[in-house]
């Protein structure tokens, strides 16, 4: 099982190889598609990303120099016709500089390339939030031969289409992605802050009703509330705690550490650490914190052992009790608490 | 608008509702359409186009996949009202599939599916390549943040359905027509260049949605309150809820409801449409059944 990690500066790829990713992640924008389109960016993130293919090609000589994979984002929601052409351009570019794999969410843009580029190395985007095993073998018959499956599935789903395309890989979220809505369902932008930002941090207010137009009963408002408190509870934990770190870095927020063991078992080929946009310090502490779990399975821990290292990590014992943080709460269930819940405080119950 | 542009018009509901309305008098239809729409131009509209399909089902979540006896009844009422039953689907995980493998032998030859997943679209190709399939909103995806009002936005909420390669592969899919939402902005020009028979939906766009699922978490607790696949009591059909952020009065009117987003359109969008409608460019227009 690989570690997969995001960069947005060449001078991130030693540090991270060091730490133990085995493959890397980028976002280029050449200047031509932002003029050509007046869209800041050819995979929704307008900034983490290198800024040229001079720059691009440096990095994929670096992540080989340091062992690992490179492989180039292309995940908008959708390209048009001549969007599709370009971005078949970089992907042409990409290749020939030698770089590995391609990830792609717009089903029409992973045909065109996998007809214009056979020899290159498809990976279905989480945009393109594909869940089911079916899914799967419509994008493996295009191409591709990884699909990274949406942060939203449960372990059981996870290992269910693994199981089903032994022939395509499958990789899955560990962590730091917080997004609310699914990727690929969410048709918003992110706004800068004093606009809003994104969509899901959720400044509304809300006037509940019923449908039917009856007035709501004083005891469904007051249980509306209540769980309008907890939802924000929740929402903290996906945004990273509020984007917080321990006093040595380790951030916290979204996060399957626990469940690398069913992953593995899974047959799940890799593991993804979100954040081409975060600080180098925020990407290095996350595959710091995925490779302990690595070494810890390869060592032979089993799910409980994995679970105490952790939990001990940061440690977070406390957050990993809510069950808010995880992305597969399932394992609290299936493994058991780390620590006895009399040592808790009240913060995470509900 | 005349007999020649008129298009189709779909009615959509998760769950099967009474129908009689259909043969009321013209007042009390629009009666009926201002009720459910909450907009009485557009009700005005409407109210004369006689429904020609009953879309059942949800393309948001897995858990308003129609058991098969609601089924039944969906299409019944569609067959007493002389309505084409349409099934709605949504991005199904694993156990969402095997739910439509179980509906499929149920809908009649006059059916339609509207898919909103690549796997589903192979799946119905080898199960039921009979029926009619229509690519769903959630599959032809346009920016609509209904946050975002300038015309600087425009070009970026413009659809990319003129992709050959995704036409290609649709076509190749059997999902001979597509539907999107009323686009965000009326400069956008989202409603030029769209595959002959076409769909719109409106008033709403669906903005985004999520497998978490706030209402749905009411009556569950623990470590999964809010996490994907799990029981679901269906809070979403009781109510929704109207939300606004403060001092943003530019943003498009919202609607939550279970665990999607929905932006209203604005007025200047619906004359558009009109325009596109009466210009014969859209081929089916599809609105909620029931009041969000």
């Amino acid at each position: 099982m690989n570690i997969v990690a995001p960069i947005s500066r060449i001078a991130e790829i030693a540090p991270l190889a060091a730490a133990g990713a085995h493959e890397l992640y980028c976002g280029m924008v050449p200047q031509e598609w932002v003029g050509t389109f007046r869209i800041a960016s050819a995979n929704r993130r307008p900034g983490g990303n290198l800024g040229s293919a001079a720059e691009l090609e440096a990095a994929i000589a670096a992540a080989h120099t340091h062992g690992c994979t490179l492989s180039l984002v292309l995940n908008a929601q959708q390209y048009s016709d001549a969007q599709v052409a370009a971005a078949t351009d970089i992907a042409r570019a990409f290749v020939a500089m030698g770089g590995d794999a391609l990830i792609v969410s717009d089903p029409g843009l992973i045909a065109a390339i996998a007809e214009a580029l056979p020899e290159a190395r498809i990976h279905v985007s989480s945009v393109a939030s594909c869940r089911n095993a079916s899914g799967a073998r419509f994008f493996g018959e295009l191409g591709a031969r990884r699909v990274i499956l949406p942060r939203d599935v449960t372990l059981a789903e996870a290992c269910e289409i693994a199981a089903e395309v032994p022939d395509i890989e499958i990789e899955a979220f560990v962590l730091n992605d917080g997004c609310v809505y699914e990727e690929g369902a969410c048709h918003t932008v992110h706004l800068p802050g004093r606009l809003g930002g994104p969509i899901c941090l959720d400044r509304y207010t809300y006037d509940y009703r019923h449908r039917d137009g009856r007035p709501l009963s004083a005891t469904l408002a007051r249980r509306l509330a209540a769980n309008d408190e907890a939802y924000r509870k929740w929402l903290w934990y996906r945004f990273s705690c509020g984007f917080s770190t321990t006093a040595d870095g380790l951030p916290f927020g979204p996060c399957g550490l626990c469940a690398m063991p069913a992953l593995r078992a899974g047959a799940i080929a890799a593991v993804k650490i979100a954040g081409r946009e975060g600080p180098t310090a925020r990407k290095l502490a996350s595959v710091q914190m995925v490779r302990r779990i690595f070494d810890a399975l390869e060592a032979g821990a089993d799910a409980s052992e994995v679970m105490r290292i952790a939990q001990g990590l940061r440690p977070s014992h406390e957050h990993c009790r809510t069950g808010y943080m995880c992305y597969y709460p399932e394992v609290l269930t299936a493994n058991g608490p780390a620590v006895a819940p009399s040592a808790l405080p009240q913060a995470g119950r509900d | 608008m005349d007999r020649m542009t008129a298009p189709e018009l779909a009615v959509s509901a998760v769950t099967p509702k009474p129908l009689g309305w259909l043969a009321a008098a013209p007042d009390e239809r629009l009666a009926h359409w201002r009720e459910v729409l909450e907009d009485d131009a557009l009700a005005a509209w409407i109210a004369p186009l006689a429904p020609t399909h009953l879309y059942i089902g949800s393309e948001f979540c897995e858990y308003l996949m129609p058991s098969p006896r609601t089924l039944d009844q969906a299409l019944e009422l569609a067959a007493d009202a002389g309505l084409r039953p349409v099934l709605l689907t949504p991005i199904a995980a694993p156990a969402t599939l095997r739910e439509l493998a179980g509906l499929l032998p149920r809908l009649p030859d006059t059916a339609e599916i509207v898919v909103n997943d690549w796997g589903v679209a192979r799946f119905l190709l080898e199960a039921r390549p009979e029926l009619p399939r229509a690519a769903g909103r959630l599959l032809c995806r346009v920016l609509k943040d209904p946050r975002l009002s300038g015309p600087e936005w425009a070009h970026q909420c413009r659809h990319s359905l003129d992709s050959q390669p995704l036409r290609a592969l649709l076509a190749r899919l059997g999902l001979g027509r597509i539907e999107i939402d009323v686009p965000l902005l009326a400069e956008s020009d989202s409603l030029a260049d769209l595959p002959a028979g076409a769909g719109v939906h409106l008033p709403y766009s669906y903005v985004a949605k999520g497998r978490m699922c706030r209402p749905g978490a009411l009556a569950r607790r623990g470590p999964e309150r809010f996490a994907p696949g799990r029981p679901c009591q269906k809070e979403c059909l009781s109510f929704s809820a109207a939300t606004a952020r403060a001092g943003a009065d530019g943003d498009a009117g919202t609607r939550h409801v279970g665990n999607t987003v929905f932006g209203r359109h604005r007025h200047a969008v619906g004359e558009a449409l009109r325009e596109a409608v009466a210009a014969g460019r859209i081929g089916r227009l599809i609105v909620p059944g029931e009041r969000l």
